[in-house]
């Protein structure tokens, strides 16, 4: 075997790394600073999209309900996901088995069948605001809300900031939550001042995650939203567009730099507080299994607790969906039983885009997402446990993708797939689909992939390179099989996360390309409601099933 | 003898004329053949359109019966993607949609404006009304009446608004019970909603009293017409104010409980214009699908399959212009296809339109 030397590995993984993130990103900002689109002969250099969005008294009203509903969303998901973590990994609450893989349900409902669920269900009229209307004599909740918005983006982002909690704690070794058990620490105690401090960077990475995906929250706001006019970025570029009355694309590009231009000093926080991340490696080459943590009392507390957020975010929502699927009509003064139908399932099959839709989606998540996994340990691997300036530019450029909006990054990805000649056979492949999918999550898979390498001590891999054994031969032998299982993790993850992905697919969509997710935002915009909730179950459906046979070949989420 | 073999060779002509018919159809000029063979040749169309394949697709699978070795590649988009994705595409010259086909009159006639369509006088020009074609490259494909939609259950039939003008005082005289209950396309989220209200200005005088009793009452605004008549059915609103009457006869036809009124004092068509795209890879089955979508056989299924209105007078049906015209007599009025849409589309009136429209719907 020829040894390739470890340098020509990193570059090359990095100059693919930065052409794959730059190339739509230079395409935005260069937008950004034009007067029609790029590609129009009678484009100028201007920065009239700066002065047209900054004067616009919504951009500033979008902007801070933006603002509002990230911040909001995280104050609610962060402590809420570390609490449901610790519980999970170092409690015996009862039913864990069961519960696990219950908790990740909201990640992989696609936001606009869940926020449809709602309507549904708790809306104005809703199956369960008429009941409540009919005990109380009112409804207790509105769910227009921003702070309905703002409860239910936290509820169903808890398990983001689980998964990156929950690895990090069984990632650790209980000897030291142990010893506080035994000088008489209550299990209270232990999680704040023993295994939160450990878990930490993991909180941080995952809070910082869940503001972004606050910035572009997109299905949430687009339904629930709508009655009320509450604006945030995402659906702020909706209304751009309909400002000038011809989609202005350099109007759009403005708010996506603004986007970016607060994200980044994030990235740059987050950096910092990612140094002392090496303070609390703690796989060693030893290993203990120790007994959870007795909750006596409060156990049934702990499962009441979860169970009913499980309700609030999960059963509610599918409930909704579900029962929307099975009949015509509903609301004030219908009697269900009257309209019951399979119709709306027998519809589904008269058309063929709808069916290589859900062919294309399993397959998107299955195949699409092992390869993206590979490529983002590829990235990982190439500037782990390698300290330089090299390293922090990998970390901002993965991040940068996370900050455009999906629906952006779709389109941006279209131009490049347009205008790039040997690219433009690809585009009405899945592998647009793909390369746009990768690169939205890079930021994502990347904290998965990096997380889990984090965990794994130097000494073993200092073991081998003192062994004789070269940087890439300590990589493929030793760091590899021992990230193994969080690499599984994340494959199941990223599967689930492109499954349910709804806005990056859209302006790729076409004969070919079809995915549910993006099936799904059309059908809704062309008032197809009765195919949007059949689709929508088939989808749940289809993930839950792609679950339950993961779990049965022995792919678990955690080791 | 003879007369058997005279018998054969008048069958034989009978075939020979029979197979060129299904060649050309009724009325089209002779050449046409030339058109239907390359279209064999390029062996399938591709579809951009905002009507959902639902709707669509029985017009799709018409389509390839009579022309089977033509295949259609259909995608539905909304308007805004449609239109990103068109003029990217064009620009690119790395093939884009042959067929162009959008409810976003005013951004259709756009594209047509700028130079992105195809000239070409299709043989049912005469067939159809005047306002429906353009530079012989923009066609109106259907006829479709713009309709007040209500809750049959929650709406008693004596506050059921025939007209503008009963809508409007319908809502000054019960504002207890319709504040809240009324929705409408917003003008500022959605092309479809600008360009309702600014026909209603032209045709209604007090339009701008109707805005501000509509904001009185607190209207609530959407950018689909299926969020609207989902939440029109399910009670959350019980009246819907300019919705497709297309859409709200499928929905009707599943669902009795909603009511369809075209108001009697006038009614507001709308028409799905379709172009030829000049950057088309195939435009020859291009033309073979427009000048399939505009004969008797396509409107046929446009009216009584999609429920999309035909604008052709000589198809029956209950989606008919026809129908329409029984219905609310000469008070039609169809929005033409032609430059003054471009109008809807100047940013300096969108902007003031617009300001004025955020004080009507605070009710000033």
């Amino acid at each position: 075997m020829p040894i390739v030397p470890i340098v020509v590995y990193r570059f090359l993984v990095i100059g693919i790394t930065t052409l794959a993130v730059a190339m739509p990103l230079s395409l935005v900002i260069y937008q950004s600073f034009l007067t029609a689109p790029f590609f129009d002969h009678s484009a100028k250099a201007s920065f009239a999209a700066y002065s047209f969005v900054f004067a616009d008294d919504d951009f500033w009203q979008a902007f801070w309900t933006t603002i509002t509903i990230a911040g909001g969303m995280a104050a609610i998901a962060v402590p809420l996901g570390a609490l449901l973590a610790f519980l999970m990994v170092r409690t015996d609450v009862p039913g864990k088995r069961y519960l696990e893989p219950l908790l990740l349900i909201p990640i992989f409902v696609s936001a606009v069948v869940i926020a449809f669920g709602y309507v549904v269900a708790v809306g104005p009229v809703g199956i369960f605001s008429t009941m409540a209307k009919d005990l109380l004599g009112f409804v207790p909740w509105n769910l227009y809300s921003l702070f309905s918005l703002i409860v239910i983006a936290g509820l169903t982002h808890v398990p983001h900031v689980y998964l990156y909690s929950a690895a990090a704690l069984r990632g650790l070794s209980t000897d030291l939550e142990e010893a506080a058990r035994v000088s008489g620490a209550n299990p209270f105690q232990v999680a704040i001042n023993v295994s939160l401090p450990m878990i930490l960077p993991a909180i941080l990475f995952a809070g910082v995650l869940v503001f972004f995906l606050g910035f572009e929250l997109f299905g949430l706001p687009l339904v629930l939203g709508d009655p009320q006019d509450v604006l945030v970025l995402s659906t702020y570029l909706y209304k751009l567009t309909n400002k000038l009355g011809v989609p202005s694309y350099q109007l759009m590009a403005v708010v996506v730099v603004v986007i970016i231009a607060v994200t980044a000093p994030l990235v740059f926080m987050q950096r910092l507080l990612l140094r002392q991340a090496q303070r609390y490696v703690s796989v060693r080459g030893k290993g203990l299994k120790t007994q959870p943590l007795r909750l006596h009392g409060w156990r049934w507390f702990a499962f009441a607790a979860i169970t009913l957020w499980l309700i609030i975010t999960v059963v509610v929502p599918l409930f909704g969906i579900t029962l929307r699927s099975f009949v015509v009509s509903w609301g004030e003064g219908v009697k269900l039983l009257d309209v019951l139908t399979l119709d709306h399932y027998r519809e589904l099959l008269d058309y063929p885009n709808v069916i290589r839709g859900i062919v294309n989606t399993f397959g998107i998540g299955v195949i699409g997402g092992a390869i993206a996994v590979a490529c983002y340990t590829a990235i990982a691997l190439a500037v782990h446990r390698w300290n330089s300036g090299w390293t922090r530019l990998v970390d901002y450029i993965v991040m940068v993708p996370r900050a455009m909006p999906g629906l952006i990054a779709g389109l941006a990805l279209l131009w490049v797939f347009l205008f790039v000649p040997f690219l433009s056979p690809l585009r009405s492949t899945m592998v647009s689909i793909w390369l746009a999918y990768t690169i939205v999550w890079l930021a994502y898979g990347m904290r998965l992939v990096s997380g889990t390498l984090l965990q794994v001590g130097p000494e073993l891999e200092e073991a081998a390179r003192v062994s004789g054994a070269s940087d890439l031969r300590v990589k493929r032998d030793v760091t590899l099989p021992l990230i193994k299982y969080g690499m599984l993790a994340s494959w199941l993850l990223i599967f689930l996360i492109f499954v349910r992905e709804y806005s990056t697919g859209i302006y790729l969509l076409g004969p070919g390309t079809e995915v549910i997710g993006s099936l799904l935002v059309s059908l809704w915009g062309t008032g197809a409601i009765d195919l949007v909730s059949a689709l929508s179950v088939v989808n749940v459906v289809m993930i839950g099933a792609g679950l339950a046979v993961a779990i049965r070949l022995g792919v678990r989420l955690h080791g | 003898m003879r007369q058997v073999l005279s018998a054969t060779v008048f069958a034989a002509a009978l075939a020979f004329c029979a197979g060129a018919q299904a060649q050309v159809p009724a009325g089209y000029p002779a050449d046409y053949s030339k058109i239907v063979d390359a279209a064999k040749k390029e062996g399938k169309v591709v579809i951009y359109s905002t009507t959902d394949a639902v709707s669509a697709n029985p017009l799709v699978k018409d389509f390839e019966a009579l022309y089977p070795s033509v295949k259609v590649e259909y995608s539905d988009l909304n308007s805004t993607e449609l239109y990103n994705r068109f003029i990217a595409e064009s620009a690119s010259n790395n093939g884009t949609g042959d067929l162009i086909w959008s409810s976003a009159m005013d951004l259709q006639v756009k594209l047509v404006a700028d130079g992105l369509a195809l000239t070409y006088a299709s043989p049912e020009i005469k067939a159809l009304p005047k306002w429906a074609v353009w530079k012989d490259a923009a066609y109106g494909t259907t006829y479709e009446p713009i309709a007040f939609v209500y809750n049959k259950r929650l709406v008693p039939e004596a506050d059921v608004p025939k007209d503008h003008t009963a809508l409007m005082k319908l809502l000054e005289s019960k504002p207890e019970l319709y504040k809240g209950k009324i929705t409408a396309y917003d003008p500022e989220r959605s092309g479809v909603g600008y360009l309702f209200c600014n026909e209603d200005i032209k045709n209604f005088p007090a339009a701008w009293d109707l805005f501000k009793a509509m904001g009185k009452a607190q209207v609530k605004l959407y950018t689909s017409a299926g969020a609207m008549m989902e939440r029109v059915t399910s009670g959350e609103h019980t009246i819907a104010y300019g919705i497709f009457g297309s859409y709200a006869l499928s929905r009707s036809k599943k669902d009795p409980n909603l009511g369809i009124v075209l108001p009697s004092d006038f009614t507001m068509i709308t028409s799905r214009v379709a172009f030829i795209s000049k950057s088309a890879k195939n435009p020859n089955a291009a033309k073979l699908f427009l000048d399939y979508l505009l004969s008797k056989r396509g409107q046929e299924i446009v009216a009584n399959k999609a429920d999309l209105y035909t604008l052709r007078s000589d198809v029956e049906g209950e989606a008919t212009l026809t129908q329409v015209t029984k219905l609310i007599g000469d008070k039609a009025r169809p929005v033409p296809i032609d430059q003054t849409l471009l109008e809807n589309l100047d940013q300096t009136k969108r902007l003031a339109f617009l300001s004025k429209w955020q004080k009507a719907k605070k009710g000033e």
